[in-house]
This record gives C-alpha cells, sequence and structure tokens, in this order.
C-alpha cells in the first residue's frame, strides 16, 4: 500500500493506449464477419402499414433482415423496458429502428435498405413537453403523455408547510430556468460485434458501461437464460452515460442468433447524433420565500422534463432530480414536483449526474436571484443556508459527516476570493 | 471495381485490393487491420484517424485510399523503433494524457506532426497543433504537458 | 454498388480528356475534406472519381505583378508562404485561419473555391484582392473573376469537364484585411468572414477600397455600396482634398450599407439576427485596420 497511497500511480493500461495496442470494440474483425445497417423511421410519429423486405433478402451479398418478428423473447428493453428493438407498429421518434440488414459490407447493406418497402401512415407529431401536456395533444403513448409515478403524475418531495412559509417571509422570489438537450458525444461511437461462439453461446463484444444491467434486458429480448450469452466487455473509448443504454448490442445478437455468421453493428456520428439516447430537456420553476437576513424559510420548486419518446432513464433521472433540487440547504419548508413528459424525440437518459447537475445550475441561478433580491452577496446566502451536521434534509435524511462549508471556503480560496470575517468564522458543526 | 493499391506503410510496402471510393481509414482498418487510427465520425472533424503521408498529418477518413498510392504511410503503430516507445509515448504515458484512449493515436500522429516540423515550439504552437484533434475525456492540459516535456528534451530517444 | 471508376492522371491534358469524355458523371477529386464526407455519408455516389493530386497544380508563384496559385495548391502551403503573406496578407490569414493542420494539409484552394460554400474562408480575401480564377477544358481556357465565379451554395460557373487550373491575385499597393468569427478558436467554420482591401493615396486618401462577406448571402460577397462609400474620402488630419472623412462614422456607415446589401439565414451556427450584429463589427474592425483609422 504505502507505495501506491499519496503518490502518482501510472495507469495500468496507458501503455495500451499509447501504443494503441488498446483494443477497442471497432477494433475487432472475425473472419466472414458481416456488417448490420438498420432501416430507422424518416418520420417523427406514425404507424407502420406495410413493411415488406423480400427484396432487401434477395439482394446479393445479403445474409439476413430481420424486424420485430425476428424477437424471439420480450422485444422491450430499458430500465423501465418500454422501448422496442425493432418498433412492430408505432412510431414515436425520428430515427426509431425498423428493421436491420447484415451484408458483405456497408456499402451493400445500405443499399439492400433502400429496397426495403416502408409504408408509413404519419401522424401530427409533439415536441415540446408544455404543449404535450395539453388537454387534446397528440397522444406520443396510448396511456398519455405524462409519466406516472408511484405517487401519479408527479414525483413529489413534501417537508414542512411551503404555504406558511410564504406567508412568514420578508421577500418571495421567483425565476425560470431551462437547460438544453445535450449530446454524449464520446470519441468512441456505438458499436457491437455479436457471433455464435464454439461452445453455441451467443458472445457478444459490448461498448457497455452496464453489463449486468445489459446482460439482463438481453437475456429477456433473446429469451436465452444467462449462461448462453457471453458478453464480453473491455475497454470503453468513452461513455458519458450514453453507454449505460444499449445502442447496438440487441441488433447485433438478434442478427447472429438468426444467421449464426459474426456481425458488426456501428453507429456513424450522424446516426449516433441524430438518433441515440439523449441528456433531455429541463424547465425548473422555483418560488422562494426568504427572511432579509438571508435564510431561505420556503422553497417551491417545479419541474419538467422532456423523456422523448420512450422512458429511458427519464423517471429515474426525475426521481433523483427531485430529491436534490432544492439544493443542499437547511430550508424547513420545501415542496418539489417532478414531471417527466414524452415526446416525439429520441428518449432521454442518463447523462454525467443523472438530472442533478441540471437542477444545480437551476438552483445557483435561483440562489443567485435570491441574494440579489435582498441584497447580498451570493457568498452569504449559500452560507447562512448551508447544510450543516444533524441537519434536516427535504426528504428526511439527517446530515452527517456535513463539509459544505468548509469546501466553499477552499473553493473561495482557491478562487482568490477573499471571504469576510463573519463567513470565514462559520462552520459545518453546528449553527 | 477493385483497384491494387500498393504504399509503403510504416517502412514496408504493402499491395492490397480496394475500391475507388475507400478511404485510406477503411483501407487501413478494415482491410490491413492496422487499427491505431479510430473511426470517430468519418466526417473530419474528431481528428482520432489522423495519419502521417509523407510526413503531413492528414485525416484517413477524407483520404481517398488510392491517392496515397506510392507514398509513405505512418501510423502509431510505427511509431516504436526496436521495440522502444517513441518520446512521445513515454510523455503521453507519464502525464496522464490518455484517459479512455480512443483520441490517443490522432494526438501523438499530431503531436509528431508537429515536433517534425517545429522542435521547439511554443505552449500557443502546440495547443494549435493539437487544434483539429477532440479529446471527450479532456486530457488537453495533460497532451500539451507531454509535448511541451519532449520539445524540453525531457524524453531522449 | 455500381462500381465506381478512378483515375489519378499526371498530366493536365490527360485529366481533361478524361473530364470531356465522361462530363457530368466525372467528379473531380483534390484534398477531398469537403467531398469525402459526402461520399462516406452516401450523400454523394460518384460514377468517376478523376484525381488531380499529381498534375502539377501544387504552385505559388509571381509572374506579370500578379500571384499565380495553383488550384492543386494545400491551404497550409499558402498559410506558410512568405510571398502570400507580403503580397495578399488578407488570403495569407484566411488561410491560417481555416480548418485545423491536417485539414490544411489535404484541402485545397481550388477546392475550397469549387465547393463553393458560402462559408468558404478563400474566396471572400479572394474577391477582396479582385482575384481571378483560370478555368480549363478539352475545349479552351477562360478566366473569371472570382466574384462572379459563384452561383449560389454549392453552385458555380464551372461546365463538366471543365477545372479550376489556377488562381491568379493580382498585386497591389494596398493593404488587405481578413477576419473571421466563428463558433471556437479552431477547427471552425466561419460565422461571417470579413476580407477588405483599401488603398490609400499617400496614406491619406481612399483611391481603392473593395469589402467582401462570407457566410452572410448565398454566395460569398462582395459589397459595392459600402465600398462606395469610402472612395475619395480622406483622414481627417489630412492636408489632401476629399469628398468626405474617412473616420469612425464614415467606416460605420460603410459597415451598415454592408450588412444592408447581406442576406444572412438562421442555421446551425448561428442565427441571422447574430450574423448581421456581428458582422457589421467585423466589417467596421477589418476597414479601420486596413484604412489605418482608429475606431
Ligand atoms: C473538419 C473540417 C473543417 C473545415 N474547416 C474549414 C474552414 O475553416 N474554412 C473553410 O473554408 N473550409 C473548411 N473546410 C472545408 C474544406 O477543407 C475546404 O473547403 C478545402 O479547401 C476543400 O478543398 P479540397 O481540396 O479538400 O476539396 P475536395 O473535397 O477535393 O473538392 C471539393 C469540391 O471541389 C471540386 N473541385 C476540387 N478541386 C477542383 C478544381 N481544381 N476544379 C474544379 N473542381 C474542383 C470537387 O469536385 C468537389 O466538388 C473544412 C473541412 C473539414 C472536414
Ligand atoms: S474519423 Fe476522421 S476525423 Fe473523425
Ligand atoms: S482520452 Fe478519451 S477521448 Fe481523449
Amino acid at each position: 500500500m504505502a507505495e501506491y497511497v499519496g503518490q502518482p500511480v501510472l495507469r495500468y493500461d496507458g501503455i495500451g493506449h499509447v501504443t494503441a495496442r488498446t483494443r477497442y470494440v471497432d477494433d475487432i474483425q472475425l473472419p466472414g464477419m458481416l456488417y448490420i445497417k438498420v432501416l430507422t423511421s424518416p418520420v417523427h410519429k406514425g404507424i407502420i402499414r406495410h413493411l415488406d423486405t423480400s427484396a432487401a433478402e434477395r439482394m446479393p451479398g445479403v445474409a439476413g433482415v430481420i424486424t420485430a418478428k425476428d424477437v424471439p423473447g420480450k422485444n422491450a428493453y430499458g430500465l423501465i423496458p418500454d422501448q422496442p428493438v425493432f418498433t412492430p407498429e408505432h412510431i414515436r421518434y425520428k430515427g426509431e429502428r425498423i428493421a436491420a440488414v447484415a451484408a458483405v459490407d456497408e456499402d451493400t447493406a445500405m443499399e439492400a435498405l433502400e429496397k426495403i418497402k416502408l409504408d408509413i401512415e404519419e401522424q401530427e407529431p409533439v415536441f415540446d413537453p408544455f404543449k404535450a401536456m395539453e388537454p387534446g395533444a397528440p397522444l406520443v403513448r396510448p396511456e398519455g403523455n405524462v409519466w406516472e409515478f408511484n405517487s401519479g403524475k408527479t414525483r413529489k418531495i413534501r417537508f414542512g408547510d411551503v404555504e406558511k412559509g410564504f406567508a412568514e417571509a420578508d421577500v418571495i422570489v421567483e425565476g425560470t430556468y431551462t437547460t438544453a438537450t445535450n449530446d454524449h458525444a464520446p470519441m468512441e461511437p456505438q458499436v457491437s460485434v455479436a457471433y455464435i461462439d464454439e461452445t453455441d453461446r451467443l458472445a457478444i463484444y459490448t461498448v457497455s458501461q452496464d453489463l449486468y444491467f445489459h446482460l439482463g434486458m438481453l437475456t429477456a429480448i433473446f429469451n436465452l437464460p444467462m449462461n448462453k450469452i457471453r458478453y464480453i466487455g473491455g475497454t470503453v473509448g468513452g461513455g458519458f452515460g450514453s453507454k449505460n443504454d444499449i445502442h447496438c448490442d440487441h441488433v447485433a445478437g438478434l442478427m447472429a442468433l438468426k444467421i449464426r455468421k459474426p456481425v458488426k453493428y456501428r453507429l456513424t456520428r450522424r446516426e449516433e447524433t441524430a438518433y441515440t439516447t439523449k441528456r433531455g430537456p429541463w424547465t425548473f420553476y422555483f418560488k422562494d420565500g426568504v427572511k432579509k437576513d438571508g435564510r431561505i424559510i420556503a422553497r417551491y420548486v417545479k419541474t419538467v422534463h422532456d423523456t422523448g419518446g420512450y422512458a429511458g432513464m427519464g423517471p429515474y433521472v426525475v426521481d433523483k432530480n427531485s430529491i436534490l433540487v432544492a439544493g443542499p440547504y437547511a430550508i424547513p419548508n420545501v415542496w418539489v414536483d417532478g414531471i417527466c413528459v414524452f415526446t416525439n424525440k429520441p428518449p432521454a437518459s442518463s447523462m454525467r449526474g443523472f438530472g442533478i447537475i441540471n437542477g444545480t445550475a437551476a438552483d445557483q441561478l435561483q440562489t443567485a436571484r435570491v441574494a440579489e433580491a435582498i441584497g447580498k452577496d451570493p457568498w452569504e446566502v449559500h452560507f447562512i443556508n448551508a447544510w450543516r451536521e444533524g441537519d434536516l434534509g427535504a426528504t428526511q435524511f439527517k446530515v452527517e459527516a456535513a463539509g459544505l462549508i468548509e469546501a466553499m471556503k477552499r473553493a473561495a480560496e482557491l478562487a482568490g476570493i477573499e471571504l469576510p470575517a463573519h463567513l470565514k468564522a462559520m462552520s459545518s458543526r453546528g449553527r | 471495381m477493385k483497384y491494387v493499391l500498393s504504399f509503403n506503410l510504416n517502412g514496408l510496402p504493402v499491395d492490397t485490393l480496394v475500391k475507388a471510393t475507400d478511404t485510406l481509414l477503411d483501407v487501413l482498418r478494415e482491410k490491413l487491420n492496422v487499427v491505431s487510427p479510430k473511426r470517430g465520425c468519418d466526417n473530419g472533424d474528431c481528428g482520432a484517424c489522423t495519419v502521417l503521408v509523407n510526413g503531413e498529418p492528414v485525416r484517413a477518413c477524407l483520404t481517398i485510399g488510392l491517392t496515397v498510392a506510392g507514398k509513405n504511410v505512418q501510423t502509431v503503430e510505427g511509431l516504436q523503433q526496436d521495440g522502444k516507445l517513441h518520446p512521445l509515448q513515454r510523455a503521453f504515458h507519464e502525464h496522464y494524457a490518455a484517459q479512455c484512449g480512443f483520441c490517443t493515436p490522432g494526438m501523438l500522429i499530431a503531436a509528431k506532426a508537429l515536433l517534425d516540423k517545429n522542435p521547439k515550439p511554443t505552449r500557443e504552437q502546440i495547443v494549435e497543433g493539437i487544434s483539429g484533434n477532440l479529446c471527450r475525456c479532456g486530457t488537453y492540459v495533460e497532451v500539451v504537458e507531454a509535448i511541451q516535456a519532449v520539445a524540453a528534451g525531457k524524453y531522449k530517444e | 454498388m455500381k462500381d465506381v471508376l478512378y483515375f489519378a492522371p499526371t498530366e493536365l491534358t490527360e485529366a481533361l480528356k478524361l473530364l470531356a469524355q465522361y462530363g457530368e458523371k466525372a467528379t473531380i477529386l483534390a484534398g477531398g475534406t469537403d467531398l469525402v464526407p459526402r461520399i462516406n455519408y452516401y450523400e454523394l455516389k460518384p460514377e468517376v472519381l478523376v484525381y488531380i493530386g499529381n498534375l502539377g497544380l501544387d504552385y505559388i508563384e509571381q509572374s506579370d505583378g500578379k500571384l499565380i496559385i495553383g488550384a492543386a495548391t494545400p491551404t497550409a502551403k499558402i498559410a506558410a508562404s512568405p510571398l502570400v503573406a507580403e503580397k495578399a496578407a488578407a488570403l495569407a490569414e484566411a488561410a491560417r485561419l481555416s480548418a485545423s493542420p491536417a485539414i490544411r494539409t489535404a484541402g485545397t484552394i481550388g477546392g475550397n473555391l469549387a465547393n463553393a460554400s458560402p462559408a468558404a474562408d478563400l474566396a471572400t480575401p479572394l474577391i477582396a484582392l479582385g482575384a481571378t480564377v483560370v478555368l480549363v477544358s478539352a475545349k479552351g481556357e477562360r478566366e473569371v473573376a472570382v466574384e462572379e465565379f459563384f452561383k449560389g451554395p454549392g453552385e458555380t460557373v464551372l461546365q463538366p469537364g471543365e477545372l479550376i487550373k489556377e488562381v491568379r491575385v493580382p498585386i497591389k499597393k494596398g493593404k488587405s484585411v481578413f477576419l473571421k468569427l466563428g463558433r471556437r478558436k479552431a477547427m471552425t467554420l466561419s460565422v461571417v468572414n470579413v476580407a477588405v482591401y483599401v488603398e490609400m493615396e499617400k496614406g491619406q486618401r481612399c483611391v481603392d477600397a473593395r469589402v467582401a462577406l462570407g457566410a452572410m448571402a448565398p454566395v460569398p460577397l462582395r459589397c459595392k455600396k459600402a465600398e462606395g462609400v469610402l472612395q475619395g474620402c480622406v483622414l481627417p488630419m489630412s492636408a489632401l482634398e476629399g469628398a468626405e472623412f474617412l473616420d469612425k462614422a464614415r467606416i460605420e456607415k460603410a459597415a451598415e450599407l454592408a450588412i444592408a446589401e447581406s442576406s444572412p439565414i438562421d442555421d446551425q451556427r448561428a442565427t441571422a439576427w447574430y450574423r448581421r450584429k456581428a458582422g457589421k463589427v467585423l466589417v467596421a474592425r477589418a476597414l479601420a485596420a486596413a484604412a489605418g483609422v482608429a475606431i
């Protein structure tokens, strides 16, 4: 231990990286390997009326075509398994998978895709989550456009009595904040290689960040027991949350099972950017009851998260956000309503922080606005309200090992900001 | 229609059959199994596929394979000499200039192209030299420091 | 997939013969930096590729009071050329600020023009400097002003069978300036770019002014109205006779007119509103630098 603790340790994989001996999934080539291309929906919303792949199947160089009919198990996956590998009928976003072709090379596979006859009845899409919540909005989902939590259409956090807090406040401060869609853009695009191994198991080389989680989903899709799948992870060329979701392994696995030949399915940068999961956009509304001395005594937050056409990790992200969006403050009265809305966009999912950093960005802007409203420095408002040892959070947990004030002092120091003496005298060990 | 493409790869002659639209990246990765140039975008944007053609850095994904006929192509596979790491490889490793490693081969080639022309670059020139290479993990600072260390002679061959 | 043919002629006459033979089926390939992404993404399915990198069209020379640049000259070579820096400063600067090292070693001046992007960085300085392109085909040769070369996004006066052989830049006495605004510092297409050329008699009276705007219209644009209000103006402290003063107000007037002549669009890089605002500032700065006026 002593030789490692307190000193830098060279990366165990560093030599592999600088010599390019590190193998990424797209570096793998198997003898006789075929290449997959996927036919995706050209429209944002619609119903597949007719799908005919026969001409593509007959094309020279094509080894197989698969559609929703070729899914032996459950044609659904995800943390909340609501997204089909291939949609059998309903199209909920542009880029949704409809059919896949395996061919001798990608050029041939692309040409085969053009031979697939697809007839879609286009429907009116909805992109704005607020419009999607209006009565009479186009239905992204038959059950309605708002996700049902256990607690109903909102994820609720209730602590104290916000109305009472507002009544006792000297000032009410409101603000609305939005954050945009983000793509993870890892340098390594999504890719999968699948083949039937020498023991007749389905082997998949994956870029998954989440092997066991995805393995569970794949067993359901393939209708195979876990011991019939060799799920081989390894070096990931960056993920940032995008590889928390399956993008290629299900398609590659299904194809290998059907044609019993090695296959590679990789997304182009454009496909990846246009069609894979995203950090979904958010809108935050804050209303704070504030005392002139700087204490925030009531905070109401309503959030709307756009999760696209499928749940992805949207509801989970809203859950995490709701728990933390009121900020690391000892606010005695908190009310949070988190809403997760379906729209006709690619599904939103995890990305670095699961909705927490978006909430933090909004909270920090709001808290700065609070400071402005009462004529105080934002540092002061942060220090006064910061959680201290033994405080109770809005979800009723007791704060232990608090260190926020100390962390803020250090941050100020690093930023070259001289804090006033009374803030410097504060500590997380009691108020 | 396939064409025979002959060129020098890391000092050795190679011949391979290619289509007119195959890029140098297709030729290297898919035909010759030389996988150090990475396919990050196929669009010229990321720099992960950067290789040297006659000593000049180019995007393998934007270079039609047949245009390198008779030329010298260098990739990271050719950086090591007699089993010894190139100074840039050692410096990158010791400066933690690779995180996931996917951009690293392109970065190394961009850095080599720069130092071959300008062995004592300023920090600004180094930044300019790698400005076409994206690193999503954000190792830029470490990459610049590694190149500075090599330029300062800390990694003599 | 149909077989794609590839030719890499080593003589210009041979290349022109191939282009004549295949006509509209032929696609000229230079550095490939604009063309190949479109092939990779199946937006363009070429039938015949004619590579022009082996024709010896890679040269920068001075002759007859002109800078002559071969069409297949890489942007990197233009950026590094002391001759270009001295005789056509705006062009050198545009080359230096375009793309990134590995794109500049491959991308060529001919490709930048023939690709006819409204944001092509080398087009505006060439317009401001009054450059021409020499177009050749099996039938002969013609010379066209760069400002008349573009027809629309991706469209030029080039006919099937014709290629750009070289670019000719008149060497003039005045000063040229190129300014570019991108989304980031390097490897970025222009949100707007500006090239100006100003010649000051005795350093005091403007006897020639040319203004060109990039990414502000369907084609790289010459702004003649803006040029008009500068013509004949003198510096405020000048002893020379002049129509008007060439001062901050005049330069801002010219910038305003330039923007009024443009027709920018909203796209992924910027809104038209922003392009107008930023473009105006850029024109004013470029003119001030070229005329030696403080603004
Ligand atoms: C990542 C990236 C960044 C870029 N950044 C910039 C930038 O900052 N500024 C900028 O202006 N451009 C930029 N570009 C675009 C491109 O690099 C330039 O336009 C380059 O100069 C194109 O030249 P090329 O030789 O590569 O053209 P090619 O791709 O070979 O050809 C482009 C077009 O011109 C035709 N053509 C080529 N040469 C001739 C000729 N002699 N006669 C007739 N037709 C011809 C081709 O048929 C084709 O239609 C960028 C490109 C990439 C990929
Ligand atoms: S793969 Fe060539 S630049 Fe990204
Ligand atoms: S190290 Fe991961 S992209 Fe650079």
